[in-house]
């Protein structure tokens, strides 16, 4: 029984590893691409760690938390990696896509990457000098 | 034990004028007096061992390999001269308070003085051929720190670089001359020298070493053909002039002469050479004063020409030759100090040292007149002032000599004591009698008593030993004694020797002297027409430019810039040293069978090989270039956990996300474009394959080899005497404890120096540019985004939490103060490129500059504790502490080293980082406007 929710796990991780390699392979965009490994990959590697808690627990009697706080990490970090990934690429392309961006509901607002938080709003922050 | 005292109170009594000094100008002077004055106290009280002929000797082995010793003795030679520099130096002291302007910085002035006082007493009291060049180079380099006293000026600081250049490079031929005579003569003992002189001379190397010494000697005391530095070093403030350059240092020279005297003075070659040298000099160093007009310039040459006299007397080869040399140094010292400094009042009052605008001062000036006039007289060598005395005891001498008959030298002194007189008659009657000639603007008049002190002093001895030269006599007699090794009938000192040949002789110079300074103006005219053609500094200077364009070229061919031809050139270099050892070695063969491939082992050289295939195939698209060498470094970490080795593993991966992190900040200051692929990279590839499988194939044998070896031998001692059981933790801190001390040394010096240059980029053309850099894209007015630099906080605790874990694990499984530092780093990493460099530095509150010494210190106490429990260094104990709520910890005091490693990198790697940020700030890579800190400044407050 535990031999079969073990296996099962490992195979959605893998599964899932295999679809977030296969779409960072495959997709066409740069911001498709983020896709694949940020959501994908992090649940494959989630199964896994959940399989590792299974087999501990149950086959080898000894439960740890590792895998828990590795799992409470890659959440923290993957999405982390996709933001900088993104506003990276933002910036990179602003020419390019900025015009064809879809805007929030309120006027005369931008995307919060290119533009000075609010209480700061005035100040010459997107020079690089002063 | 007075003798050690005797040469440390100057030495270290240095470091007092300057704390003085904030105390004002005489608390700095009565600072730098109190060492000299105890330890003319200390000499004076061995007054009655010297002259009963047992001196006090200090010994204290030093490098007894080696055969340096500190070792003193004062003897009569030592004796002699000691008193000298220390009673001239208490004269000086007081001179130079009222000679420095008041806002220059007198209590550096002492120190420098306290510390040539200490190094020339050294020289004259070492009894070990190897210590005294160290303090030979000691007075050179005191000697160019007083010369450059005036560092604004371009002369000060031309003047102390000739001095040093050649008095250094004589220092240098001198300590091969030093070993040589040591390793010849069985002994490094000054006072053994004499004994074994047969065994000496009879070795084939004497000539050499009697070469090297004499070079030594010559170039110290300014002998022809290296006189040419002495004039230039009088760029340095007069007193400076008075003590080091008329007084003791360039005596040095001569005492060294009269030291190995025993030895050599009597062979033929010492006689031809250093009478030659000296005459030569003596004459050609009273001809140039003669014609000088500076005052300095004339005194300074004078200076050079009786060098060369007394260098002459030490040259004759009889034991009364030395004894008049010794008289003459006395003399010269007292009359010489006292003119330079006249001359150093006459240029306080007037501004002046040029014989052809000054004349007539004793109508301003009479007392100054007064003494310079009497000095002058005595270096003319009129009686009844000492000049004469030592005067008549030279010709005596040179009459008496053996070499060239007598007469030739007869002739050549005779000239140049004709010169002698002109020129000290010209000093003092073109100075100060004749109409009165002034600067326009000044009156100058008698100085303070602190001027006029000092060479009144001076004067009186003049007198004095002139009237009653028996009061010198002991004195002289023990130095000279100690300089031959024997008694002899020494010359009775008198000033009256009757009518005789030497009289004669002073008579004709005087005269003719005389008559040279009435007619000097059509005199120097018709000399000054055909002037020398030798320039020594002129011949120095373009040999210094000629060797620098020489350097400059060599550099320009090895040098080139092209970081693959170094690598080339150390890859080749090791090889060959390698086959030289595999050449030299038993053969080898095959001992133990090779383990079968694995599967995972393949896949893993599968992916490294393919990654490195990709970093040659890009090496010119840096980014790829450096993210594919992290892939690389990620791919062998994994293969060492499939090898069993964690440890490095943990080390290789923590290493990799570093290395890989500052290369990409590094990436950042290059052109952002790639450069152009090498187009064809035969030669650097047939190198990198052939150092490759040399690599390859040396790292095969060694896993081939079996049997006794040095990791079974860690094994078993890892936890018996280590008291850890992670080996190569133990052998990091314990076993080869010092290597990594060394290490960590030598980490935080390349720490300093990225420091260093990275410093220098921020200035100058590097700051213009870094100024002008324009970014491709625009930047963001939000760098740090909240969710980023949230959850980089977040993670900081659990972070510090892992450090401390892997740090304190680490003696007895992986970990250990280096992968503890380099985790520490990363958490400083990941806290800088979420929160920028001014938020982190904000809270790091300690420099990085901090970190690394506080880490060596660290590291050096552990070591110097086992030292204090009467360990040998780094020597490590172990044992168990028992910690409630944890158990049993097992401690070694090698943590405490390992904390001195973990302080250390963590310094060196954020010095770097930080270093780069600012790099990046000047560019314009400022820190956002919203820090997105509870506690944040104010707006006003600087964030940058």
């Amino acid at each position: 029984m535990a031999d079969m929710l073990i296996a099962a796990l490992l195979l959605v991780g893998a599964f899932f590893g295999l679809v977030g390699s296969w779409g960072l392979v495959r997709l066409p965009q740069a911001m498709q691409r983020l896709h694949a490994p940020t959501k994908a990959t992090t649940l494959g590697v989630g199964g896994v760690l959940l399989a590792s808690i299974a087999y501990f627990g149950w086959v080898r009697a000894e439960w740890s938390v590792h895998e828990l706080l590795i799992t409470l990490f890659l959440f923290l970090t993957a999405p982390l990696s996709a933001l900088m990934l993104a506003r990276a690429w933002l910036h990179r392309e602003r020419e390019r896509v900025h015009a064809a961006l879809p805007r929030p509901a309120a006027s005369g607002v931008d995307w919060g990457t290119f533009q000075p938080p609010p209480e700061e709003s005035g100040s010459d922050g997107a020079e690089p000098r002063p | 034990m007075s003798a050690s005292a005797i040469v440390a109170l100057p030495l270290l009594g240095a470091i007092l004028p300057p704390l003085f000094a904030r105390a004002g100008r005489t608390p700095a002077l009565l600072a730098a007096l109190a060492p000299s004055v105890v330890a003319l106290l200390l000499l004076w009280g061995q007054a009655a061992s010297v002259f009963s002929g047992v001196p006090e000797e200090v010994r204290v082995p030093w490098v007894p390999a080696l055969g340096l010793e500190w070792a003193l003795r004062i003897d009569g030679l030592g004796f002699f001269f000691a008193s000298l520099i220390l009673a001239i130096g208490i004269l000086i002291f007081i001179y130079s308070r009222g000679y420095l302007a008041g806002n220059e910085p007198i209590g550096t002035f002492y120190a420098y003085l306290l510390l040539f006082q200490g190094a020339m007493l050294g020289v004259v009291l070492a009894d070990n051929l190897l210590l005294l060049p160290v303090f030979w180079e000691l007075t050179s380099l005191s000697s160019f720190l007083l010369i450059g006293f005036w560092c604004h000026l371009p002369d000060g600081r031309r003047g102390a670089r000739l001095a040093l250049a050649i008095t250094g490079a004589g220092g240098l031929a001198l300590l091969a001359g030093l070993i040589l005579l040591g390793e010849v003569a069985g002994t490094y003992r000054l006072s053994e020298l004499a004994a074994r002189q047969e065994l000496i001379l009879a070795s084939p190397l004497a000539p050499a070493i009697l070469t090297l010494i004499l070079l030594g000697a010559f170039t110290k005391s300014a002998q022809f053909p290296f006189h040419f530095w002495l004039p230039h070093a009088m760029a340095a403030p007069t007193p400076v002039s008075a003590y080091l350059h008329s007084a003791t240092m360039v005596k040095a020279g001569l005492y060294l002469l009269a030291r190995v005297w025993p030895v050599f003075g009597q062979t033929d070659a010492w006689v031809v050479w250093v009478t030659g040298i000296g005459a030569a000099t003596m004459l050609l160093g009273a001809t140039i004063a003669l014609f000088k007009d500076d005052l300095k310039a004339l005194l300074a040459y004078s200076t050079v020409s009786h060098l060369g006299l007394v260098t002459m007397l030490l040259g004759l080869g009889t034991p009364t030759a030395v004894f008049a040399a010794m008289l003459h140094v006395l003399m010269h010292a007292t009359f010489k100090a006292a003119l330079f400094m006249n001359t150093g009042i006459v240029d306080h009052e007037t501004g002046l040292r040029d014989l052809r605008r000054l004349s007539g001062l004793a109508k301003v000036m009479p007392l100054t007149a007064g003494l310079g006039t009497l000095a002058a007289l005595s270096m003319a060598g009129v009686p009844p002032l000492n000049g004469f005395v030592s005067k008549e005891a030279m010709l005596v001498e040179v009459l008496a000599a053996r070499w060239g008959g007598g007469w030739p030298l007869w002739g050549l002194v005779g000239l140049a004591a004709i010169l002698s007189a002109a020129y000290a008659f010209r000093y003092f009657s073109a100075l100060f009698f004749g109409p009165l000639r002034l600067p326009e603007g000044r009156i100058p008049h008698d100085p303070p008593a602190l001027l006029w002190g000092p060479p009144l002093v001076l004067v009186v001895a003049v007198v004095v030993l002139g009237l009653w030269p028996s009061l010198a006599e002991p004195l002289l007699a023990a130095a000279s004694a100690a300089a031959v090794g024997a008694h002899a009938p020494w010359p009775e000192l008198a000033l009256w020797h009757g009518f005789g040949a030497p009289l004669v002789v002073s008579a004709v110079a005087f005269v003719i002297g005389a008559a040279m300074v009435w007619h000097y103006r059509a005199l120097s005219g018709r000399v000054l027409a055909w002037a020398l053609p030798f320039d020594g500094r002129r011949a120095f200077f373009s040999a210094q430019e000629w060797l620098v364009r020489g350097a400059h070229r060599l550099i320009a061919r090895v040098h080139s810039g092209v970081l693959g031809r170094y690598v080339l050139l150390l890859a080749v270099v090791s090889l060959a040293a390698l086959a030289l050892g595999w050449g030299m070695g038993e053969g080898w063969r095959p001992q133990r069978a090779p383990t079968p491939m694995n599967g995972l082992g393949l896949i893993f050289a599968g992916v490294g090989l393919a990654a490195i295939g990709l970093v040659v195939r890009w090496h010119h698209k840096r980014l790829r270039a450096v993210l594919l060498t992290g892939a690389v470094g990620l791919v062998v970490s994994l293969a060492f956990l499939h090898a069993s080795a964690p440890d490095l593993a943990l080390t290789q991966i923590s290493v990799e996300a570093v290395t890989t992190v500052l290369l990409l900040l590094m990436l950042f200051f290059l052109p952002q474009h790639d450069t152009e692929p090498v187009a064809k990279p035969r030669g650097a590839a047939a190198a990198s394959i052939l150092i490759g499988s040399v690599v390859g194939l040396l790292a095969w044998v060694m896993m081939r080899n079996d049997g006794p070896n040095l990791a079974d031998y860690f094994w078993s001692r890892s936890v018996s005497e280590g008291g850890g059981s992670n080996v190569v933790n133990v052998i990091l801190v314990d076993f080869r404890g010092y290597d990594t001390f060394g290490e960590i040394t030598v980490l935080g010096i390349a720490a300093l120096v990225i420091y260093a240059l990275l410093q220098g980029m921020q200035e100058g053309v590097a700051r213009e540019h870094l100024h002008a850099w324009r970014f491709p894209f625009a930047l963001s007015p939000t760098r740090h985004p909240l969710p980023f630099a949230v959850t980089a906080r977040v993670m900081l605790p659990f972070l510090l939490m892992a450090v401390f874990y892997i740090f304190f694990r680490g003696h007895n499984a992986p970990g250990g103060g280096f992968i503890a530092a380099l985790l520490l780093a990363l958490a400083f990493l990941i806290q800088y490129m979420a929160s920028g460099l001014s938020w982190t530095m904000h809270r790091m509150r300690l420099d990085a500059h901090v970190w690394i010494g506080t880490g060596l210190l660290v590291a050096g106490a552990t070591g110097m504790a086992a030292m204090g429990l009467g360990a040998p260094f780094l020597r490590s104990a172990h044992g168990e502490v028992h910690i409630p709520g944890i158990g049993p910890v097992p401690l070694a005091s090698a943590m405490g080293f390992d904390l001195g490693v973990l302080l250390t990198v963590f310094g060196a790697v954020t010095l770097a980082l930080v270093q780069l940020a600012h790099l990046g700030q000047l560019a314009g890579f400022l820190p956002s406007r919203t820090p997105m800190d509870p506690a944040r400044p104010k707006p006003s407050e600087k964030e940058g």
